[in-house]
């Protein structure tokens, strides 16, 4: 799965551990995610997309299987 | 719940270790020296007080850890269980052949809740690293440093028993876990420092 979460936080000007704090996870999960390593759960991912006010659809998208 | 900080768990775990060391080298002798049925069960069971504190404390911290972590945990904690199911059947039907004698799979019996420690927490690190987590290194305590502390601490233990005059199997066991650290703190810091020469800053 490829996903925007990086270039998103970027926007915020927020730290890797200041998404983790707003997410609940820790800093290591959100780098797991930004790096493509880990793809987040349902749960999650909605978090992910409330916290930046959007949708899912529009940070995730389906990766080359 | 909320999150438990890695560094908090691993003080908290690292001394109910130091603890249980320290008191099944203390108890040994009065275990096989109490005379009463009461005097001999408090003096048998009492290391067992510190592990399952170490489990609660584990217990919590997967409890509290997020998805990425709980999934790390829960492969760490199959592929152990797995492989300390076998070892136990391989015991198990060893001591029932009489091949190990009773005394040896008591012994035997000791070593598996360490060694499925052992095996849960490199199968984690090493599934964690996959997800580009160093999971013994979360806490910005270098795990070399932490190798070492408790080779110092276990060489401490050894040295204070042998001034007490502890039995050779005593000291051994000490001297023997103290080393293995020792030579973990040795691979860990050279890890650390390869990793570090090639590491490349986060764009």
């Amino acid at each position: 799965m490829i996903n925007r979460v990086r270039e998103l936080r970027a926007g915020h000007a927020w730290s890797q551990a200041d998404l983790a704090d707003r997410l609940d996870v820790s800093r290591q999960t959100v780098n797991a995610i930004e790096t493509g390593k880990y793809d987040p759960s349902l749960p999650l991912a909605f978090r992910i997309a409330k916290l930046f006010r959007t949708n899912i659809e529009s940070i995730f998208e389906p990766g080359k299987e | 719940m909320a999150r438990v900080p890695e560094a908090h768990y691993q003080r908290r775990s690292m001394a109910a270790i130091v603890v249980y060391v320290a008191i099944v080298m203390l108890v040994r002798s009065p275990a096989r020296e109490a005379t009463s049925l009461p005097a001999q069960l408090m003096f048998a069971l009492l290391p067992v007080a510190p592990m399952v504190y170490v489990i609660w404390l584990l217990a919590r911290r997967i409890w509290a850890s997020d998805e990425l972590e709980q999934r790390t945990h829960l492969i760490g904690l199959g592929v152990a269980t797995g492989i300390v199911a076998v070892v136990s059947l391989i015991g198990g039907f060893l001591a029932a052949g009489k091949v190990l004698t009773l005394e040896g799979a008591a012994s035997f019996l000791l070593f598996i809740f360490p060694l499925l420690l052992l095996i849960y927490s490199a199968t984690r690190a090493w599934v964690a690293r996959r997800y580009g987590i160093d999971a013994l290194c979360d806490d910005g305590v270098p795990m070399y440093q932490k190798f070492l502390i408790g080779a110092l601490l276990l060489a401490g233990v050894a040295t204070w028993l042998y001034s007490k005059g502890a039995d050779d199997f005593d000291l051994g066991v000490l001297a023997g876990l103290s080393a293995a650290l020792a030579i973990g703190a040795v691979l860990s810091g050279v890890r650390r420092w390869r990793s570090r020469r090639n590491a490349r800053p986060e764009p």
